[in-house]
C-alpha cells in the first residue's frame, strides 16, 4: 500500500507536468484543469501516505553496482515535508490560475511546477543518500528554470543564475559526503549512515557532518550563502510562495534534522550550526527592516525564520524545528500569496508606491495580516506556539548568548512585520490607479492557508507522535500535546519572549519618537540595506573567478601539436609517479 | 623474449610512432594516420591484456568496440579534411585554429 502511494506522490506531479506541456499553449483553460487535477490528487496522495508512516524501506529499485539501491522510506520527517509540498504546491497551483491568467507559456510555468513538487516528494522520501542528491539538484533546477521565468528580463535571468551557482556549491559538497559515506562504509542508505557512523574516522566524520552544513546553509540560503534569495524574487510570486518559502528552502533545514544523530558528537558542529541560525536570523531581520521591495521583505524574512529552525537543531531540539517549519511553511505561503494579489492589483513590487489598500482589498488585507501575526509570534496563531518552542529549548539546552540574541531577533521580526503591513495597507495610497480584491481562486488558495494558520497548531501532539514513532535514530521524546502547549503557555520564556514582541510592536507604534536611534547610527541601516556586503562579496569572487579564467586563455592555443605534447607530458608524468610508487 | 614481451614492445612502437606523427605533422590526413596507427596500439594492448589476465572475451569484445569508435574517427576526420580542403584551400591545421583562447 504504502509502495503505490509513494510512486502516486512523485509520479502524479511528473505525469500532471507531460499533461500540461504536452497540451500545448493554445489550451490554457485544459492547462490550468490539469495542473489543479494533478496536484490535487498528489496532495491527496501525500495526505494517505500519513496513514502508513514506518521507518522501513517501502519501495526499493535495485539498480545494482556502484549507486546500490534506489530506496524509499516514508518516515515521519520525509512523509511530514512531502505532504507539505504537495499541500502548499496544489494551493500555489490554484493560486496560479488566477494569477498567470493570460500569460504566455503556461505549459512551460506549470510543467516545471509540477516537476518540483514531485522531485521534493521525492527529495524527502529518498532512503539513499545518492537518490536524495539527484533529487536535491532536480529541485535546484526548477528553482533556477523558475525564477528565470520570464527569460526576457535579465534581472530575472541573472537572478536564477545565481540561485543556480550558489545552491550547486552546497549540492557539490553533499555529492562528496554521499561518496565519502559510501567509501567507507559500501552503502549509500541513510540508514547506514545513521547506525554506523561510529565506524568513521573521526576527521572524516567532521567532513561529512560541515559538508552537509554547507549543502543546508546554501539550500536553505543562510549566512554567508543567503544572497541568492532575493534574487530569486523575480520568480512568479506563486513560485516564491512554493519553492522559496515554503518547500525547497526548508530541504536544508530538513538535511540538518535528518543528520542530526550522526553529526551531534562532532566537536564544534553544534556550536557552527547555532551561530549559522543565529547570524542568518539577526542579519536577515535587519535588511527586511530596511526592504522596500515587498518580496524582497518576505524573503528575508524566510531566511531569518529559517535561522530560527538551523538554530533549534543545533540546540538539539529536532522536532522544535520541524514543527517550525510546519508552521512556517503555512503562514509564509500564505504571507507571499497574499502579496502576490496586492503586486497583481497595483502592478509594482515597491512598498513606497502602496499604502492604503487595506480599503480596497479587504480580503486580502485579513489574510495577510494573519499571517504576519503568526511570522511576528502572537498568541493562538501557528507561528506562536512553534517560535515559543524553539526559544524555549534554545534557552534550556542552548548557550545564553544565542538564546539572548534569538529573542532580539523575535522583536525585530515583531517590528519589520508591522512595518510591512503599515507600509502596504495602512496610511495614504502613494501609488496611482485602482486596485482590485483578490480572484476567486486567489481567495481559495488564501484562505485555505489563513485556516492553517490558525489551525496547524492543533496538530502538534499527532506531529510529535509520527515523527517519535517513525525516527528510530533520532531517540525523539515528544510530550503529549496538552503538556506541550500547557508547558509553553506557563513557560517564563514565552512571557519574556512575548514581551520582547510586545517591544517589537511599541517601537513601530513610537517610530516617530525613535528615529533619533536610526540617525545615531546611521552604518546600521546603510549596510542593512547593501545587504552587509555580502553582495559585494559574491561580485568580487564572480570577478575573481573571471580574471583566473581570462589568463588562463593563453594555455589554450588552438594547436593540435601542442595538445598533443601536453597529452604526451601528462602520460609521462602518470608513468613518473607509477614508476615511483 | 617471449611473446607477451615482443606485444609490449610492438604496443610501445606503435603508440610511440602515433604520438610522434601527431607530433610532428601539420597535414590533416597525416594527423587522420598517425591517430589510426597510435589505435592499433591501443587495440593491440586491449587483446594481450584479456590474453593476460585471462579474460579473453573482454578483451576481445573491447577492442571490437574500438573498431568501430576508430572508424568513425577516421571518417570523420577525412570528411573534416575535405570541407577543410575546399573551405580553407589548405590541409594545414594550424589553419583550423579558431579555438584559440
Amino acid at each position: 500500500m504504502a509502495d503505490v502511494l509513494i510512486i502516486l506522490t512523485m509520479g502524479l506531479p511528473w505525469l500532471g507536468a507531460l499533461a500540461v506541456w504536452l497540451t500545448g499553449d493554445r489550451r490554457p483553460h485544459a492547462q490550468h484543469r490539469l495542473a489543479v487535477g494533478f496536484a490535487l490528487a498528489a496532495a491527496l496522495a501525500a495526505l494517505l501516505l500519513l496513514g502508513s508512516v514506518s521507518s522501513t524501506v517501502e519501495l526499493r529499485i535495485a539498480l545494482g553496482g556502484a549507486f546500490g539501491d534506489f530506496t524509499f522510506v516514508p518516515d515521519g520527517l520525509g512523509v511530514f515535508l512531502t505532504a507539505v509540498a504537495t499541500v502548499v504546491g496544489s494551493l500555489a497551483v490554484i493560486f496560479s490560475v488566477d494569477y498567470m491568467h493570460g500569460e504566455a507559456q503556461l505549459g512551460r510555468y506549470y510543467a516545471l511546477v509540477l516537476l518540483f513538487i514531485g522531485a521534493m516528494a521525492g527529495l524527502a522520501l529518498s532512503g539513499s543518500l545518492l537518490l536524495l542528491f539527484i533529487f536535491w539538484e532536480i529541485t535546484a533546477l526548477c528553482s533556477y528554470a523558475l525564477i528565470s521565468f520570464y527569460n526576457d528580463d535579465p534581472k530575472a535571468v541573472a537572478g536564477g543564475i545565481k540561485a543556480l551557482i550558489i545552491t550547486q556549491i552546497g549540492g557539490v559538497g553533499m555529492l562528496a559526503g554521499a561518496l565519502v559515506a559510501y567509501s567507507y562504509l559500501g552503502d549509500y542508505q541513510i540508514s547506514t549512515l545513521l547506525s554506523r557512523y561510529h565506524e568513521l574516522p573521526s576527521g572524516v566524520l567532521a567532513v561529512l557532518a560541515f559538508g552537509f552544513l554547507a549543502a543546508a546553509a546554501a539550500k536553505s540560503a543562510q549566512v554567508p550563502f543567503h544572497t541568492w534569495l532575493p534574487g530569486a524574487m523575480e520568480a512568479p510570486t506563486p513560485v516564491s510562495a512554493l519553492i522559496h518559502a515554503a518547500t525547497m528552502v526548508n530541504a536544508g533545514v530538513y538535511l540538518l534534522a535528518r543528520f542530526y544523530p550522526a553529526f551531534e558528537g562532532v566537536s564544534g558542529w553544534t556550536t557552527a550550526v547555532v551561530v549559522v541560525g543565529l547570524v542568518s536570523a539577526l542579519l536577515a531581520a535587519l535588511m527586511a527592516l530596511c526592504a522596500t521591495d515587498l518580496k524582497a521583505a518576505l524573503a528575508y524574512s524566510t531566511i531569518s525564520q529559517l535561522g530560527y529552525m538551523v538554530y533549534a537543531v543545533g540546540v538539539g531540539a529536532v522536532f522544535a524545528s520541524q514543527f517550525h517549519l510546519l508552521s512556517h511553511a503555512v503562514f509564509k505561503a500564505l504571507l507571499f500569496l497574499s502579496a502576490g494579489a496586492v503586486i497583481h492589483a497595483v502592478g509594482t513590487r515597491d512598498m513606497r508606491q502602496m499604502g492604503g489598500l487595506g480599503r480596497q482589498m479587504p480580503f486580502n488585507r485579513a489574510v495577510f495580516i494573519t499571517g504576519a501575526l503568526a511570522l511576528a509570534g502572537l498568541p493562538l496563531l501557528n507561528g506562536f506556539w512553534s517560535k515559543e518552542l524553539i526559544l524555549e529549548h534554545g534557552l534550556h539546552d542552548g548557550p545564553v548568548w544565542a538564546y539572548a540574541g534569538m529573542l532580539v531577533g523575535a522583536g525585530l521580526t515583531a517590528l519589520y512585520t508591522f512595518r510591512m503591513v503599515w507600509l502596504v495597507f495602512y496610511g495614504e495610497r502613494r501609488g496611482s490607479g485602482h486596485a482590485h480584491d483578490a480572484g476567486p481562486m486567489m481567495r481559495v488558495a488564501t484562505g485555505a492557508l489563513a485556516v492553517g494558520t490558525l489551525t496547524t497548531w492543533l496538530l502538534v501532539g499527532a506531529f510529535g507522535d509520527l515523527l517519535e514513532d517513525s525516527l528510530p535514530f533520532h531517540g525523539l521524546h515528544v510530550e503529549p500535546a496538552s503538556a506541550l502547549l500547557e508547558e509553553i503557555i506557563t513557560a517564563p520564556a514565552t512571557l519574556v519572549a512575548l514581551g520582547v514582541v510586545a517591544l517589537g510592536l511599541l517601537a513601530w507604534w513610537f517610530r516617530d519618537r525613535l528615529a533619533w536611534i536610526g540617525r545615531a547610527f546611521p552604518q546600521v541601516g546603510q549596510a542593512a540595506a547593501a545587504d552587509f556586503g555580502f553582495n559585494w562579496l559574491n561580485r568580487q569572487i564572480v570577478h575573481g573567478t573571471g580574471q583566473i579564467a581570462e589568463a588562463l586563455r593563453t594555455t589554450q592555443t588552438g594547436y593540435l601539436n601542442w595538445n598533443v605534447l601536453g597529452i604526451v607530458a601528462g602520460f609521462v608524468v602518470v608513468l613518473g609517479i607509477l614508476a615511483l610508487g | 623474449m617471449n611473446a607477451m614481451t615482443m606485444i609490449a614492445l610492438a604496443v610501445m612502437g606503435l603508440v610511440g610512432a602515433g604520438l610522434y606523427g601527431l607530433l610532428i605533422t601539420r597535414n590533416l590526413i597525416k594527423v587522420v594516420i598517425a591517430l589510426q596507427i597510435l589505435v592499433k596500439g591501443a587495440l593491440l594492448a586491449l587483446v594481450a591484456a584479456g590474453q593476460a589476465s585471462e579474460q579473453v572475451n573482454l578483451g576481445q569484445s573491447l577492442a571490437v568496440t574500438v573498431i568501430v569508435a576508430d572508424t568513425i574517427v577516421a571518417v570523420v576526420g577525412l570528411g573534416l579534411a575535405v570541407q577543410a580542403k575546399r573551405l580553407l584551400g589548405t590541409l594545414d591545421v594550424k589553419a583550423l585554429s579558431n579555438l584559440r583562447g
